[in-house]
């Protein structure tokens, strides 16, 4: 089989969540409202904040409203889960129809995502330029922008993984709603998407900068400010893909796991 | 040679023993004491390229339980099976590039998109050439009848629609063998008849290879010439479909209707099945008396209007054999004996 026909299915399933996802065409406009909501709130948010404090955690305002709303628009992407299929797919029993295909289904379901991230990372440009009518956000260089691309790259596929660990666990318990809600959780905040991990206290921000939430948001988003130097950001990355290759082989034991689960129940 | 052969082939399926109550529950939780279930026990079945075969069983006789070792999503307890020269379970994905399947309870279109854009997925994923799809998707449609609902999105389809929709899902990639599970279930007379004639069509044309699981034996008196009849998880019976009629379903109906309202009909060699008005159904063994005795016979005693007899279907004789069992040992067929060498 050529190189070409191997990856066929999957630039189709690709393109397919794409077209799924731009008929949800009402879903659009809202999203994109409460996006500038968002922007504008988060903005008064944090000026409300550093009235009392001019430099908490040593970050300062501008870059501070730049954290929050580049972590905004980072989360629309990130917040796509390709792999929430596998849930349902578990529970109506559609998995069977699934493994007869010639296709290696953990690739179909990254596809899938990456169709819908596509489609959601076109609308970020219009919301954008709408969130900038509101709040100022820096810009930085293009090397620290470049970093910044490939850092959250590393961070989508750890975040790819995570959440494809977490609806896996259907195969075992059906239900996965806990534990999608403690992830989701953790990802936010131990990520720092909700606020800088900066702000955690003492030996508790050494923790949490060293879980593989921080490889999601907070990497990225340091480099983003300027927080992390660039002498920093090698390091910084290298610990990324290192949880992403941790994550991959995590992902590829538990899925063959799964399989053999349904091989021998019968799905 | 066979394109499909299994030999001793066994599924049995282990689930944890669940105690009764809440403080059962509980102790389910700690215990690992083991239920086990036989779903399949020695099935060897041989068949050739081009066969369409009736695979027939009751509720939980093992059915889809073997197809689902056909389609490798199943790895058997013990005993062989091959499909097209490959071991399905040793090779899911290469195995199911021969295979298509239909299941009549569950479609592999994709809900919001139009039909034709589930096609065109199907082609990507195995690959379908452009110029066979085309031609492919354009004898489907005019066969299945589908140009009015082709850009339709699946959800908004009829059952009968979405049952023809995955006909066609199922054989865009020239399919080897194709396995029907209750392929007709829930659909009206005609959406069955198109669906039937589907089958019969590919089946005679392309060479197709049929393995059809159904409670309805109308598809079967169709267009099977075989039958497999499972129970329990073994073979009871493989044969022709006139073979088990003509050696089981000895048993005929007289449909007579008299003249007048005869209080005291009666024929000897034949019981009184039931009594509507002038009309009465009359039951008997070929064996034992023949039907134009039996006519004779009501015709010298009684004015007759009309009379007719009805030949048992398939139906009849296969729920006789569910109640009664598989008796007759001489109807018994070993499996391989059956097939044309």
């Amino acid at each position: 089989m050529t190189f070409d026909e191997t990856i066929e299915p999957y630039r189709e399933f690709a393109r397919k969540a794409f077209a799924r996802e731009a008929t949800y065409r009402f879903e659009i406009f809202t999203n994109l409202g409460s996006l500038v909501l968002r922007v504008y709130l988060l903005r008064q948010l944090w000026n409300a904040l550093y009235r009392q404090n001019a430099a908490p955690a040593g970050i300062p305002l501008h870059a501070m409203i730049t954290y929050a709303t580049v972590a905004l628009l980072m989360s629309l992407i990130l917040e796509i889960d390709g792999t929430r299929a596998i849930r349902e797919k578990v529970r109506e029993g559609t998995i069977a129809t699934d493994l007869m295909k010639p296709i290696v289904l953990p690739l179909y379901f990254f596809s899938d995502g990456i169709g819908q991230t596509v489609f959601h990372a076109l609308l970020i440009a219009p919301g954008l330029a709408l969130a900038l009518l509101f709040v100022h956000v820096d810009v930085p260089s293009p090397a620290a922008f470049l970093a910044f691309a490939l850092s959250f790259a590393a961070g989508y596929a750890v975040n790819f993984f995570l959440n494809f660990l977490m609806n896996v666990v259907a195969f075992w318990t059906l239900e996965t709603f806990a534990i999608q809600l403690m992830v989701r959780w953790a990802s936010d905040l131990l990520g720092g998407q909700i606020l800088p991990l900066a702000f955690f206290p003492g030996i508790l921000g050494k923790i949490v900068e060293n879980l593989p939430f921080a490889a999601i948001y907070s990497t990225p988003l340091r480099i983003y400010i300027g927080d992390l130097p660039p002498s920093a950001w090698p390091a910084a990355i290298a610990a990324q893909l290192g949880w992403l290759a941790l994550f991959g082989v995590v992902s590829t034991f538990v899925w063959r796991a799964a399989e053999r689960r349904v091989v021998a129940q019968g799905g | 040679m066979p394109i499909i052969e299994t030999r001793d082939l066994r599924k049995v399926f282990r689930s944890v023993k669940r105690s009764p109550g809440a403080l059962g529950a509980l102790r389910t939780l700690f215990t690992r004491e083991h239920v086990d279930r036989v779903a399949v026990e020695g099935v060897t079945m041989s068949l050739d390229a081009g066969e369409l075969v009736g695979y027939i069983g009751p509720n939980g006789a093992g059915k889809s339980t073997t197809i689902k070792m056909m389609t490798g999503i199943l790895t058997p307890t013990s005993g062989e099976i091959r499909v097209a020269g490959i071991v399905p379970h040793e090779d899911r994905r290469r195995n199911a590039r021969n295979i298509g399947v239909v299941f009549g309870q569950r479609s592999q279109l994709y809900w919001d998109l139009p039909l034709v854009e589930s096609f065109e997925l199907l082609r990507a994923i195995y690959n379908v050439p452009r110029e066979r799809y085309r031609a492919n998707l354009a004898e489907f449609t005019e066969i299945l009848e589908m140009g009015d609902f082709m850009s339709t999105p699946v959800r908004q389809l009829s059952l009968g629609q979405r049952m023809r929709g995955d006909f066609a899902a199922a054989m865009m990639h020239d399919p080897r063998i194709v396995y029907l599970d209750e392929p007709t279930i829930g659909l009206d007379v005609l959406a069955k008849e198109a669906i039937r004639t589907f089958v019969a069509r590919i089946n005679a044309e392309r060479g197709t290879t049929f393995i059809l699981t159904t409670h309805d034996l109308a598809d079967v008196e169709r267009l099977c010439r075989r039958i497999v009849l499972i129970d329990t998880g073994r073979i009871i019976y493989d044969g022709t479909v006139e073979a088990i009629k003509e050696q089981y379903g000895t048993h005929r109906t007289l449909v007579v209707e008299l003249c007048d309202d005869e209080p005291g009909f009666a024929i000897e060699g034949a019981e009184i099945e039931s009594r509507v008005g002038t009309v009465a159904r009359l039951r008997f063994d070929r064996k034992e008396v023949k039907a134009d005795q039996l006519i004779r016979r009501v015709t010298e005693r009684y004015c007759v209007n009309d009379v007719s007899i009805e030949e048992p279907e398939l139906e009849s004789i296969i729920r006789q054999i569910y109640v009664e069992g598989y008796t007759d040992p001489n109807v018994t067929v070993a499996p391989q004996a059956l097939l044309p060498s």
